[in-house]
């Protein structure tokens, strides 16, 4: 384009023909300003339509987070989990001054004894005659054994049995109940001027032994969640740590619901039925409902007959000398043949628990694990597997029957167990499961708040995310059980407390993958030219030339006057 | 050189012979038309149509369903008609009619000759034209028309109101060009950016026909008022129809905002369905004010050619908006034999008709490969609509620098049949 800028001058027009053709005749005014205003409507429709759709459409919007809140919660300094185990000492036929003195002394030797701070526990009296204000707990005492009146607080009751007979003192706890029966001699009773006793000191040491694995798994939660808890983790020996990690390495992550999957493998046509509703009934109920207080259960059953090995594994060996067949032990991972056994994953909500019963063909049984008797086994965050032999009078019949499945129900609900993370001490069911109630709760609480410091991390870091107002709402949700949770730990309402933190965490994982904020997570700023350029360059590059142009000459015609 | 009345006869009762000919010698011709991607898209398909006639006369809301995006003013007007799957003759004779009425208003545009002669500028080859009854056939016989005339798209009733317009603006009759502009905008919605460069044109039609014309000013003032009343009157009168204002985002929304995204032979379904969707606003929002602001630009640069505007416009649109049909373009391919004389300037003739030419054929072939025989993908049938506007926007290019060498050759005489070089 030669830029020989047309003379404007008047005068010009005067030139002769065959100067006229050479150069460009002079631009008639009425077209330069047709011209102008042509680029000024491409202009005006890009300025004042088009930036601002671009304003609107492009905005990113981004609802306010508690940034604050979410970064101090994550960095546990809002709430340090504490939990005041309420232990009442109930029955005590003693003078109620002697029985303070008892509970005085035991409380010394408790706190004596104690090392980890957040775990605490808090000895009261209840059902004193003389002191008993409320005809409640008189009643209690007329009633004289079973559970004694519960507000949902009291962790554990110890009653104090006088005998005559035996080795004193001596304790029991009751396996079905959360009491701790207490045998001792009247004579062992603390005087009232010394400050401890074999009695105190022997009601010490047991409940602190009772609560050891307790505190063992709580001190471990805390030295995995972030920041300040660590120090007093230290006290944690390395094999008890080795121990836990094996242990929650085992065991599922804690979810509202979980759903239980019991399947038959044979690779025969025979047995086609088992009578696993009864057994079920039987076995595993119980044990269900014990757990109601934690989590919910979905149960479906299937039989699936012909089913073979998979290619993987060495087929099953004669052993001459035990008489049966075995298989070999490093074959049991791929003892499960996920490729053509219908064990799905997850189907409903929540995380699905499989069991696996095998029962072998009747020419290769019985069939053992090489070099044991045991036939289960437990596969972990997975579920459980067992080989059962029938007994020989049962190998023909289609059918198992409610008694041939007990073992193997005996062997799936201590498999249960250990999948759900339920601690093996103390023998008590009703202990244990309050103690998964608050390790649960603990690292609900403490998954939920790194998962809200993990989201003011996003928030703040990448400011081209939108944030739509559902994430804002669940994070408020999210804080606000979360400091319920926390309050209600301190208070010792630990069912509750556990409620508040399952709320707590499901809202703030609802806020930490709401779907509009993925898609945007990986879209740097970078990606915007690729997006704008392909398009608009070749559109801009017309309008912003004959602009330059126009501003050019103008320039150049101003100065030239 | 108006059409004398027994050729003119002729030329209508062989066309109209011939569509209904059509129509009876292949029964399964029109719904196999109409379910082709190039002729139906989803704010013209008679289908749709057919399904919101459905819904319309079992007195639930034609909306309901998200099929029909066309204007609710339609049902009661097809409702009178028998049904067309039993009756089809009524049907077919409608849209005949429709076509032949086209017809005749773009012969009363070729009768004006105001393609080559308006009142402020005269092409000096305004000698080279066609007779209006050739122009006519060209549309009458287009491939392009009677495919289009054959699917029943509601494209064909748009494109009568729009010639109409035309004609009624070249006539200068102002009342019955703002009813018809109204009705073809109320039709398709994008017809309104007709409005300035047909404005342009009735008011120059207004001054031949009476020295003592209003003023530029109150004549757009009263004009803009009357479209706008008349548009208003036709929305309101729908809203009383279907009892509620939820039209709007059924008709105009799906028009401006995209969610269908059936393959068509525009430039739109594609990208969209690549887009990034926190882009699509912003994008949609570009595509439109794209088709939307060559209206200010070419009325002012063309002022003295307002018909020629107005025809590359209706290109533009078969182009650029989001669900042009081949209807479109024959609309505006029968618009262009009106400027017979700027053909000598035009420089790419073989390329545009090549293109075009190709495009027709290997896009039906192309999109069979891709939807039924499963042997190609939607880039086969993507780089042919990319072909087909290609062409078309040759056409438009070249057709406007002739129309500007055009305008140079009246203001230079000297100039003339010489290379000229834009600096």
């Amino acid at each position: 384009m030669s830029q020989t800028t047309p003379p404007r001058e008047p005068t010009n027009m005067s030139r002769s023909a065959t100067e006229a053709r050479k150069q460009p005749p002079p631009e008639s005014p009425q077209s330069i300003w047709l011209r102008r205003a042509v680029m000024a409507s491409f202009w005006a429709v890009a300025v004042f339509i088009g930036l601002p759709i671009w304003w609107k459409t492009t905005a990113i919007y981004r609802a306010d987070l508690p940034l604050q809140d979410m970064t101090a919660w994550a960095n546990a300094k809002v709430c340090k989990p504490v939990f005041p185990l309420r232990i009442a000492v109930v029955d005590a036929p003693l003078p109620p001054h002697d029985a303070h003195h008892l509970l005085r002394t035991t409380q010394y030797a408790l706190d004596d004894l104690n090392d980890f701070s957040t775990h605490h526990l808090r000895l009261t009296l209840r059902e004193m005659p003389a002191s008993a204000p409320a005809n409640a707990s008189q009643q209690v005492v007329v009633d004289g054994v079973g559970e004694p009146a519960d507000d949902g607080t009291v962790a554990l009751y110890v009653r104090l049995i006088p005998v005559e007979t035996g080795p004193t003192p001596r304790s029991q706890l009751q396996p079905y109940s959360a009491t701790l029966d207490v045998y001792y001699s009247p004579n062992q009773m603390p005087s009232p001027s010394s400050t401890s006793s074999l009695l105190a000191t022997y009601i010490a040491r047991e409940l602190h032994g009772i609560y050891a694995e307790e505190r063992a798994q709580l001190a471990y939660l805390l030295s995995r969640a972030a920041g300040s808890h660590a120090a007093e983790s230290s006290s944690l020996s390395p094999e008890v740590a080795a121990q836990l990690q094996r242990q929650s390495a085992r065991a599922f992550k804690y979810a509202p619901t979980y759903h239980l999957t019991f399947s038959l493998f044979t690779p025969t046509s025979t047995p086609s039925a088992w009578d696993i509703e009864a057994a079920l009934r039987q076995y595993m109920h119980p044990i269900l409902e014990s757990f109601a207080s934690i989590t919910n259960f979905t149960i479906d059953t299937q039989v699936q007959l012909y089913a073979s090995f998979s290619p993987s594994i060495r087929q099953p060996e004669y052993d001459a000398d035990a008489k049966a067949w075995t298989i070999h032990k490093e074959d049991l991972s791929g003892f499960i043949n996920a490729a053509e056994w219908p064990l799905s994953p997850s189907i409903g909500k929540g995380p699905t628990i499989n069991f696996a019963l095998y029962i072998p063909d009747r020419d290769q049984s019985p069939l053992f694990v090489q070099g044991s008797r045991d036939n289960t086994w437990l596969v972990p965050q997975w579920g459980g597997v067992m080989i059962l032999n029938p007994p020989p009078d049962q190998m023909a019949s289609a059918t198992l029957t409610k008694e041939a499945l007990a073992p193997a129900m005996q062997a799936f609900s201590t498999q249960l167990n250990a999948l759900l993370g339920l601690p093996q001490t103390p023998a008590s069911l009703p202990l244990r499961i309050s103690t998964l109630t608050r390790v649960h709760t603990a690292s609900l609480i403490f998954s939920a708040s790194s998962t809200l410091g993990a989201l003011a991390q996003v928030y703040q870091k990448m400011p081209s995310i939108p944030v739509p107002d559902s994430v804002a709402q669940s994070v408020n949700q999210s804080l606000t059980h979360l400091q319920q949770a926390c309050d209600c730990l301190r208070d010792g309402r630990f069912q509750a407390a556990l409620e508040n933190a399952r709320v707590a965490d499901g809202e703030a994982e609802k806020a930490f993958f709401e779907r509009s904020m993925v898609g945007q997570v990986y879209f740097p700023d970078e990606h915007k030219v690729a997006v704008y350029l392909p398009l608009l360059g070749p559109v801009a590059v017309p309008l912003v030339m004959a602009a330059l142009k126009e501003v050019k000459s103008l320039v150049a015609a101003l100065k030239g006057r | 050189m108006a059409l004398d009345a027994k050729q003119k006869a002729a030329l209508f009762a062989g066309a109209g012979a011939l569509r209904l000919l059509l129509f009876q010698a292949f029964p399964s011709l029109p719904n196999r038309l109409a379910g082709r991607v190039e002729l139906s898209t989803p704010v013209s398909s008679f289908k749709r149509l057919q399904e919101g006639l459905y819904l319309y006369t079992h007195n639930v809301s034609p909306y309901d369903g998200g099929v029909y995006h066309q204007a609710p003013l339609l049902l009661p007007l097809l409702s009178l008609l028998p049904s067309a799957s039993d009756h089809p003759l009524a049907t077919n004779l409608l849209f005949t009619v429709v076509d032949l009425l086209s017809a005749h208003a773009l012969g009363q545009i070729a009768d004006t000759g105001r393609a080559a002669s308006t009142r402020l500028f005269t092409s000096s080859r305004k000698s080279i034209r066609w007779s209006s009854a050739a122009i006519v056939a060209g549309y009458l016989f287009s491939p392009f028309t009677l495919a289009a005339c054959m699917a029943r798209s509601t494209s064909a009733l748009t494109n009568l109101c729009i010639l109409t317009a035309m004609a009624k603006a070249s006539q200068g009759a102002s009342t019955t060009f703002l009813l018809v502009l109204s009705a073809a905008s109320y039709l398709s919605m994008h017809p309104l950016l007709l409005f300035p460069p047909l404005l342009a044109l009735l008011y120059d039609a207004r001054l031949d026909r009476s020295k003592s014309a209003p003023s530029p000013l109150t004549f757009t003032v009263m004009h803009t008022f009357g479209l706008l009343v008349a548009c208003g009157a036709l929305l309101v009168a729908s809203a009383l129809l279907t009892g509620s204002w939820d039209f709007l985002e059924a008709t105009y929304g799906v028009r401006l905002l995209l969610p269908d995204l059936t393959p068509n032979v525009g430039l739109w379904w594609y990208f969209f369905i690549e887009m990034f969707d926190s882009f699509r606003d912003f994008f949609l929002g570009v595509f439109w004010l794209h088709v939307a602001s060559y209206t200010p630009g070419l009325t002012i640069r063309l002022r003295t050619q307002p018909l020629f505007v107005a025809a590359t416009l209706t290109g533009i649109f078969a182009i650029f908006t989001p669900y042009p049909s081949v209807a479109d373009a024959a609309l505006y391919l029968s618009l262009i034999p009106l400027f017979r004389h700027l053909f000598p300037l035009m420089r790419y003739t073989f390329l545009a008709s090549a293109s075009v030419l190709y495009a027709s054929f290997l896009g039906p072939a192309f999109y069979h490969l891709w939807v039924y025989a499963g042997s190609g993908n939607a880039n086969f049938f993507y780089a042919i609509t990319l072909v087909w506007s290609l062409g078309l926007s040759i056409i438009v290019g070249d057709s406007l620098y002739a129309a500007l060498r055009d305008e140079l050759d009246v203001e230079r005489p000297e100039l003339r049949d010489k290379e000229v070089k834009r600096i």
